[in-house]
């Protein structure tokens, strides 16, 4: 298979379907995205649209049902669970909608931990550095519970940031956060990103969050379209195949709202 | 690259460190690090203290009787014996024992006497100290005619001195020096007083021995293995009813089956603390295991191995296992010490080493508890997927039954096996316990669903509790199998307790009169009587006591339970019927006798507070030989009417038919006799007397001083005896107390592991509620009913349980007839709801405060 060379991260015709009882419902439909080194990309659409289910298998947390997924020109289709975790600890790093930082860990050992899983030297030196850089240096030593909810997330920017990834998933990052706060988050984002040279896969709902990115793509019912650049890739469907989509977009929109549930 | 690659062997180990840390100082593994703590502490206190008694008590076996063999009677033994044992060239020495008062001056005091041969002992040491001041004791035989050795209580109590002189009987003897060490210690001196050893040709001197005095004969044998057998081949056939033959294993056994009752009792008690403690274990690292799921999933979602995660968490969980044992190998170590030093005064532990036994045992516990508890939802946990980080994290699974809970099964039944080492008491309790869960999980759910259908009739808060309980019924089932064995448990240590502690009570009667006077002669009555008289001292009367033994019924000879390796039952409890029965068809050509030497009396007229039940009392003056049996007793050996009854007297044997059944008022303040007979079948043998005399506190002195002119008689001070016996049972309780104690600790470490661990659940319901505009007292109603109808059906599920149990364990393991306890029903269920509704409010206390806004930030 013939890869870009200057691209990160390339997707073939990528499906994803689960089986509810005896219905197969498709989650995602023959996605083909290419994204290219230090490129900043916002992946929009509604609620239960499957644009979280996309970045889950982007980032290798999941597999697709079928097509390829490339990452630094690793075949993470291929990969089992432990090969993905190891191209995760080299190359990916991640911020959450809701922080998912470790309870029991202070604020800089939150930070600190792709790097030492990463086997990077000076780890601590390079939290504190990250932690300054986010403004939290005051707060090292604070457990997660200690702090709100916008000096929780710039914690999760300094954790995605430290271990230099080549590649920064971010999924509704300020989806948590009130207006000014999120804006605060937003900059940081993109301050770090330019300056760190990293690619950004952002996915969101917030118009004026995407139109920060250099591309946009939009997810609708498992379909991908490129608002700029490319067209819609596949736009026949049967009307069973609709049904079908609108029931995924249903079932998505349930396990998304478990996720925000958990807190 | 090398550097890198060590790194990334240690990175696990460093952030193993930092997350025990974190998690301890943040109190997440407090419930399994004191539920660990606390079974470990109760295993290692237990096992180190009943191992260092057994081992002062009985591990010195050789020691235990003094010889090779000893042959025990209650009159002198025939010249041919020890002609016969000369010929074998069989060493020999002897022992008489007796109880009798010492007197110093004007005081006086009941001791143990042991008159004993130059030969004792055979085997094992007498220690003497010559002076108080000495460090080292010395070895011994037989004290100098004249001069007596005593324990040093008896000094103080005496108020004497090494060197004063003391009377035994009509005999002044010398003080010489003080006992360090009995080897054939009689126990009875707890109950009757210090021991006091004079050399046996000085027995005479003291004029004690009379004709029917309650003398103890005992012949010391020992020699080559080889000719003590031959001897005992020749002489076991001639051993007779009221003579025992017996060598140390058999003392041992006697002392063994006292000390195994006491330990099976207080194992029984402790082995509730650790399943306690390993349910807590169980529940709180499943709550952990939840808690965790998204550290692991973020783990991993930022590139952590799973091998990385589990041995992070197989070391995270092995330094707490380590932490804790060590903890609780202190903390045992220190409840350990108290118990020692509890009962320093009763018997010295200093020369009993503390073995290995107890450490491996403990810490065996406390690995199976950390690992077989806890191995399912760790494993659990590490399989946690990255994928979470997206999806969002799965909350309370109900727990279900499946091969998982198999481990922490057979680690249970191994720690109650490896703890009580007895089979049938594990089994019976684990298979009991899996059973009764089946019941319960069922049962359970019935009660709850009840309780939803009454509790739409009820107030609002019953309504919301109850309908919470239904909704919550998987979960609460598994909740409600735990808290009902919790309540189960201690139930059943309060039925047993109480019931050993009737059975003691039933021993020893309180309200009988205050002194017994023994060992009276025919030429002593008059006085003594015409002294009572004078000084209205009431009395019931004088009775020939003959000492004797029931040797057959109608024919069939009786076999004395005590020989066989089987417990002795009270008199009050008397085995199972199917115990009886099968044990009938087993031994055909034998029957059940007493075990021990009866006091038979005779009398002319019926006692007080005896009451003929069947049959008649014999006419005064009738000749014809018959006896009258207790009730109880004669329920127990199944003797009825006319049934022919051989009783041996030393070396005489008789025969006489049953002519009436008593029923005796034990609690009475009378003497009483198991066996009375009329005056012919008896008079001929010789005897001494007993009485029973009530002496009022400012009569004693009086009393004192009459008696001092009978040194001869004994007189116990039963109020002494009992303050003693008393003590005994006191410190006994507290020592079941403490494990109480243990256990209520474990379970509310269960209760409290479980109410947390539907926390966030309920947080997130309270905050719905609150939006909604729940006021503050119908929420905290809810909660605090919610458990009080929990703690309640858990109550009586227990008491059902505990019947069960009960029932195993008296018809099994005790040896006892099973029986109900309604009474605890009521103690189970009030107990049940009080606990469980306080530990619940009290867990649920700072979420029902928190402010709805705070609620719903924390929550939403």
């Amino acid at each position: 298979m013939h890869v870009n060379s200057e691209s990160i991260l390339s997707v073939k015709n990528l499906t994803k379907s689960v089986q509810v009882e005896d219905k197969t419902l498709a989650l995602l439909q023959a996605i083909n995205l290419t994204v290219t080194a230090g490129e900043s990309i916002a992946i929009v659409g509604s609620s239960g649209s499957g644009k979280t289910t996309l970045l889950s298998i982007l980032a290798g947390l999941d597999l697709p049902s079928s097509g390829q997924v490339y990452l630094k020109n690793q075949p993470l289709h291929q990969f089992n669970e432990e090969q993905r975790s190891h191209v995760r600890a080299q190359h990916v790093g991640f911020i959450f909608q809701q922080f998912l930082l470790i309870n029991s860990l202070t604020a800089l050992e939150n930070v600190m931990l792709p790097a030492e899983l990463a086997n990077l030297p000076d780890a601590q030196a390079r939290g504190e550095a990250l932690l300054a850089q986010v403004g939290l240096s005051d707060r090292l030593d604070h457990y997660p519970s200690q702090l709100s909810g916008g000096e929780q997330q710039r914690v999760a920017i300094a954790r995605a940031f430290i271990a230099k990834p080549d590649i920064l998933f971010a999924d509704e990052p300020t989806g948590n956060l009130d207006s000014k706060t999120g804006q605060h988050i937003t900059d940081l984002i993109f301050d770090l990103n330019a300056k760190e040279g990293t690619t950004l896969v952002l996915v969101t709902h917030d118009a004026k969050l995407a139109a920060r990115c250099q591309r946009q793509v939009e997810m609708d019912s498992g379909v991908l379209t490129e608002t700029s650049v490319e067209q819609a890739v596949t736009t026949e469907h049967s009307s069973v195949e609709a049904t079908q989509v609108a029931d995924s977009a249903a079932e998505s929109k349930a396990v998304e709202n478990t996720a925000s549930e958990v807190g | 690259m090398k550097t890198d690659n060590h790194k990334a062997s240690t990175m696990w180990f460093t952030q193993s460190l930092r997350l025990l840390h974190h998690e301890l100082r943040r109190g997440e593994l407090t419930i399994i690090f004191l539920a660990i703590v606390l079974a470990v502490a109760t295993v290692f206190s237990l096992t180190g203290f009943s191992g260092q008694i057994k081992h002062a008590i009985v591990a010195n076996s050789t020691n235990t009787i003094g010889a090779d063999r000893v042959l025990r009677m209650s009159s002198e033994i025939d010249s041919h014996i020890l002609d016969k044992s000369q010929s074998l060239a069989l060493k020999t020495a002897r022992k008489i024992e007796t109880e009798s008062m010492a007197f110093a001056g004007d005081n006086m005091l009941l001791s143990e006497l042991d008159a004993v041969s130059e030969t004792y002992p055979l085997r094992g040491e007498l220690r003497i100290k010559t002076s108080l001041t000495q460090t080292e004791s010395v070895v011994a035989n037989a004290p100098k005619p004249g001069t007596v050795w005593v324990e040093p209580s008896l000094l103080s109590r005496l108020g004497v001195n090494i060197g004063d002189v003391i009377e035994i009987g009509v005999a002044p003897l010398t003080i010489a020096g003080v006992v360090t060490d009995i080897p054939d210690r009689s126990y009875r001196a707890f109950i009757a007083g210090p021991t006091v050893i004079l050399n046996i040709n000085d027995m005479a001197k003291t004029e004690l021995i009379q004709p029917g005095s309650r003398i103890t004969y005992k012949y010391l044998f020992a020699g080559e293995t080889q000719a003590i057998e031959t001897f005992e081949d020749w002489i076991k056939p001639q051993i007779n009813e009221a003579q025992r033959w017996y060598d140390a294993k058999a003392a041992q056994n006697r002392l063994s089956r006292i000390l195994d009752t006491a330990e099976k009792f207080l194992s029984l008690a402790s082995m509730l603390g650790i399943v306690l403690a390993a349910v807590a274990v169980a529940v709180a690292s499943r709550r952990y295991g939840q808690r965790h799921q998204s550290t692991v999933s973020i783990f991993k979602a930022l590139g952590a191995t799973i091998s990385h995660v589990r041995k992070l968490y197989c070391l995270h969980w092995t330094l707490l296992s380590c932490l804790s044992i060590a903890t609780g190998l202190l903390v045992g170590y220190g409840l350990m010490l108290l118990g020692v030093n509890a009962i320093a005064s009763y018997l010295s532990l200093a020369d009993s080493p503390l073995t290995f036994v107890p450490f491996l045992t403990a810490i065996f516990t406390g690995l199976l508890c950390a690992i077989a508890f806890a191995i399912h939802p760790i494993m659990t946990l590490v399989q946690s997927s990255p994928l979470n980080v997206i999806r969002g994290f799965s909350q309370n699974k109900v727990a279900r039954l499946g091969w998982h809970q198999l481990p922490p099964l057979l680690a249970l039944f191994l720690l109650l096996f490896i703890f009580s080492q007895d089979l049938i008491m594990s089994a019976a309790l684990l298979l009991g316990g899996v059973f009764v869960s089946f019941i319960l999980l069922l049962f359970g759910k019935g009660l709850m669903s009840a309780g939803r259908s009454v509790g739409t009739k009820a107030g609002k808060s019953w309504h919301l509790a109850l309908a919470n309980l239904k909704r919550r019924a998987s979960e609460n089932s598994v909740q409600l199998v735990s808290f009902t064995i919790a309540i189960k448990l201690l139930l059943l240590i309060t039925v047993m307790k109480s019931s050993i502690l009737s059975e003691w009570e039933q021993q020893f009667p309180e309200g009988t009169p205050n002194h017994y006077l023994i060992n009276i002669s025919e030429a002593q009555i008059a006085p003594l009587k015409q002294f009572a008289e004078q000084n209205d001292i009431a009395n019931q009367g004088f009775y020939h006591v003959y000492r004797g033994r029931l040797s057959a019924i109608n024919g069939i000879k009786t076999v004395d339970e005590a020989k066989e390796d089987i417990q002795e039952p009270s008199e009050a409890a008397s085995a199972s019927k199917e115990k009886q029965a099968a044990k009938k068809t087993a031994q055909k050509k034998s029957r059940q006798g007493m075990g021990r030497e009866l006091g038979l009396t005779w009398r002319t007229e019926l006692p007080e507070e005896n009451e003929i039940i069947a049959g008649q009392w014999w006419q005064v003056g009738e000749d014809k030989p018959q006896v009258s049996i207790e009730s109880n007793i004669a329920e127990r050996l199944e003797i009825k009417l006319g049934d022919e009854l051989t009783f041996t007297l030393g070396s005489d044997e008789f025969t006489v038919p049953v002519t009436s059944i008593r029923q005796v008022n034990w609690q009475s303040r009378q003497l009483n006799f198991i066996m009375v007979f009329n005056q012919s079948v008896l008079e001929q043998f010789p005897t001494t007397s007993i009485s029973a005399w009530s002496i009022s506190d400012q009569d004693r002195d009086m009393v004192y001083r009459f008696m001092a002119d009978f040194p001869t008689i004994t007189l116990m001070d039963f109020a002494a005896i009992m303050a003693q016996l008393n003590n005994i049972i006191e410190q006994v309780s507290v020592a079941i107390q403490l494990i109480l104690i243990l256990v209520v600790l474990a379970g509310s470490l269960v209760l409290i592991a479980q109410v947390q661990a539907s926390m966030e659940e309920r947080e997130r319901e309270l905050a719905i509620l609150r939006t909604l505009g729940a006021r503050g007292g119908l929420l905290r109603n809810s909660v605090l009913f919610e458990f009080v109808a929990l703690g309640g059906i858990a109550g009586l599920m227990a008491s059902i349980g505990m019947e069960i149990a009960v029932y195993i364990l008296q018809s099994q393991v005790f040896n006892m007839a099973g029986s109900f306890h309604f009474q605890y029903w009521l103690v189970g269920i009030g107990a049940g709801a009080f606990f469980v509704g306080l530990i619940g409010m009290l867990s649920c206390w700072r979420l029902l405060n928190l402010s709805s806004v705070t609620l719903i930030r924390r929550t939403m």
